[in-house]
């Protein structure tokens, strides 16, 4: 999964920011509830001391006390109900304390006797020594024949805990839960929402200088996407547009050089066939027309790149064996390497089928082998190769020639790049064999590469649509 | 022999008359196509060399109009464009042969002879250029009655050059005849290999045969200097 995704981005952010709300809430509920709970519970045996000092203590002196105590057994039942009670005379003496309770969640011997009455109502938290931990509300009481008493009522706080500890695991298991299920929604939201920018992209890379023409999918979603591929859309067709201009540009530059390059070179050539013509002239007209010649290949050249770039070149289609046509040709340019004593040689015997134009793609291995001879030294070795991999059809051309220098390599297909421009230039060549090679490449779905390393050789390679996988 | 040249651009026509003279034909000239056809509707020509991007009528409908009236007048299209599919389209609609500006005016002549069937490529079994000959039945070659052993590819290209033997025959020729059009432009593949022929045919001879017309190609004669 691709974490810088926006879909990614937005899932986390929006997971992390529930997440903390809930926490948030989910806090001050459980602080909420607990404080709510603690008050509730005071209030209660603040009741229960209350209600025990007025009926039963306020005629103490009358009743007497083994009433008070039966009278609190049974309205109140401590023992059974869970809660403490303890009545403690103002010498310090117990008048009464209810026993252990049934359930045994606390051990009432275990509160520390008072040792005066204080003036106030208090309520008090005690920790047992048998464990447990209750709340003690001491309420100070003064019975009609003056005698003091503190009244404490009591009940351990674990029902309070109980209440609480639920809310937590609810939360605990609640969280989670509501986060993933909020995670998952968002990340399906986020997929629906963003799906038509998978779309924009996936034709966004599809349109390439070759299909200017096409268009991205307009998105009638209404919303940000369609006007983003709207946009996207009107780039494209200014891109077309410029490209079509230079494309435009260089074939009726090269169109309108072509009339001016027949007159030239038809007063030229009258001129070298008058006999009269003295030798050195002769000469002269001779290296004139040999440039004539140079400029309308390179006019030539220049029209057939910016045919095949813009799309408008007339291909031939048929399916041919390239690993014959590598041989052949190899085969006829043989001499061109040994007139160099240049080694020349061709491994391919595998019938590797693409689909294309003959004479073009012959056109490329021509070029790539002329240029290996040229720039490969008397002595070297220059290998052809051609052999099927991936559902590719590769065509390799190697030399240990010159080689190129790595800041050159980037540039060498462009249109009049030279490595060395002393050289190639005396060489003859315009610095378009190599464009030539691409765009012819390029028009056929394939692409070109290069490999080189200065003064060891260079290694070009040609890899081709395959036109049939199980051919052998 | 009388030719017809439709072509606008004056300088290229008065070239081409003046080679084609230079030939011994007869030409006539038309600046723009609904002139051409008008001529070519009236006279009988051997040969109509065509323009195609004309004033007015433009060439492509001239040479609709003039096939629907003769369909046996040779016409070689001469044009600017050199789009593979142009050339297609225009050979269905009749012409006979193509040439893409700028052209070698040898070129043009040559290809004016061959389409006129008038000595352009001669057909007899036994070429004979001096003392060099050249049987196209046991395709052996002999200089002075001694064999020279050719390639394939150096038989060929002297075929050629001795098929049309006092002429010059430029290095698009040679590529067009004896390899294919791939070759074009990138190599200097027809150089290589004349002056293997050379050596081969030349060397041990005080009479040099083949001759180097530069910046245009080579040629094969008997004639001295020239």
């Amino acid at each position: 999964m691709n974490t810088h995704s926006i879909r990614f981005r937005l899932t986390v952010w929006y997971a992390a920011l529930l997440g903390g709300m809930i926490l948030l809430f989910g806090a001050s509920t459980w602080l909420g509830l607990a404080h709510y709970l603690n008050r509730s519970l005071s209030d209660s045996l603040a009741k229960q001391a209350q209600q025990i000092g007025e009926n039963f203590l306020t005629d103490v002196g009358v009743s007497g006390e083994n009433y008070v105590i039966s009278e609190i057994n049974e309205h109140f039942a401590p023992e059974m109900n869970d809660h403490f009670v303890r009545i403690t005379r103002a010498d310090g003496a117990v008048l009464y304390a209810s026993g252990a309770p049934k359930s045994g969640s606390f051990d009432p011997a275990g509160v520390a006797p008072v040792s005066g009455i204080s003036s106030q109502q208090f309520t008090r938290g005690a920790h047992l020594p048998g464990g447990g931990e209750l709340m003690i509300t001491a309420l100070p009481f003064t019975a009609r024949d003056g005698s003091r008493f503190l009244i404490e009522a009591g009940a351990s706080y674990e029902q309070v805990e109980d209440v609480l500890r639920g809310l937590l695991l609810a939360l605990a298991l609640g969280l989670p839960l509501t986060i993933a299920i909020a995670v998952a929604g968002g990340y399906w939201l986020m997929r629906r929402a963003l799906k038509p920018v998978g779309e924009i992209t996936q034709s966004a890379e599809r349109i390439t200088s070759r299909n200017l023409g096409e268009r991205l999918p307009e998105m009638r979603t209404g919303d940000e996407l369609e006007q983003l591929s709207i946009s996207l859309n009107r780039m494209i067709a200014r891109l077309e547009e410029s490209f079509l201009y230079v494309s435009r540009f260089t074939a009726d530059a090269s169109h309108e050089l072509r009339t001016p390059l027949t007159i030239l070179r038809g007063e030229l050539e009258a001129a070298s066939e008058q006999s009269e013509v003295a030798p050195n002239l002769r000469e002269t007209i001779g290296s004139a027309l040999e440039e004539t010649e140079r400029l309308s290949r390179i006019v030539e050249s220049l029209m057939a790149i910016s045919r095949l770039d813009a799309g408008e070149a007339r291909m031939e289609h048929g399916r041919l064996d390239l690993a014959e046509l590598a041989a052949s040709t190899t085969d006829q340019m043989r001499l061109l390497a040994e007139d160099k004593n240049v080694g020349l040689l061709c491994e391919a015997e595998r019938q590797v089928r693409v689909e294309g134009d003959r004479a073009r793609l012959k056109q490329v291995i021509v070029n790539l082998v002329d240029n290996a001879i040229k720039y490969t030294p008397a002595g070297g070795l220059v290998g052809v190769k051609v052999w099927a991999s991936d559902g590719h059809a590769v065509l390799e051309v190697s030399d240990n020639g010159v080689g190129i220098p790595p800041e050159a390599l980037p540039h060498i297909f462009e249109r009049f790049y030279r490595v060395d421009k002393a050289r190639s230039r005396q060489m003859g060549g315009a610095g378009l064999g190599l464009s030539i090679i691409k765009a012819i490449v390029t028009a056929h779905g394939g692409q070109v590469k290069v490999e080189s390393v200065e003064g060891r050789g260079s290694r070009f390679l040609v890899e081709l649509p395959i036109a049939d996988k199980t051919s052998k | 022999m009388r030719l017809l040249l439709v072509e606008d651009e004056e300088k290229v026509s008065r070239l081409i008359v003046k080679s084609l003279i230079a030939e011994r034909f007869a030409v006539d000239v038309a600046a723009d196509g609904a002139r051409g056809l008008e001529m070519a509707e009236t006279y009988d020509y051997d040969l109509i060399i065509l323009d195609l991007m004309l004033p007015g009528l433009s060439g492509t409908d001239a040479l609709r109009q003039i096939r629907h009236r003769d369909e046996h007048v040779p016409v070689l299209i001469l044009t600017a464009r050199d789009a593979i599919g142009d050339k297609v389209r225009h050979f269905e609609i009749g012409a006979d042969d193509y040439l893409t500006k700028p052209f070698a005016f040898a070129e043009l002549i040559a290809r004016v002879k061959a389409l006129l069937r008038r000595g352009a490529v001669s057909r007899a079994n036994l070429l004979r250029v001096g003392d060099l000959e050249l049987d196209r039945l046991s395709q052996q070659v002999r200089r002075a009655g001694r064999r020279i052993e050719l390639t394939a590819k150096e038989y060929a290209l002297l075929e050629y050059l001795m098929a049309n033997a006092g002429r010059v025959v430029s290095r698009t020729m040679i590529i067009e005849h004896v390899w294919d059009q791939s070759f074009d432009g990138a190599t200097n593949i027809v150089d290589v290999y004349v002056r293997h022929l050379r050596y081969k045919v030349d060397e041990q001879h005080e009479r040099k045969l083949i001759r180097t017309a530069r910046g245009v190609g080579y040629a094969i004669s008997d004639e001295e200097g020239a």
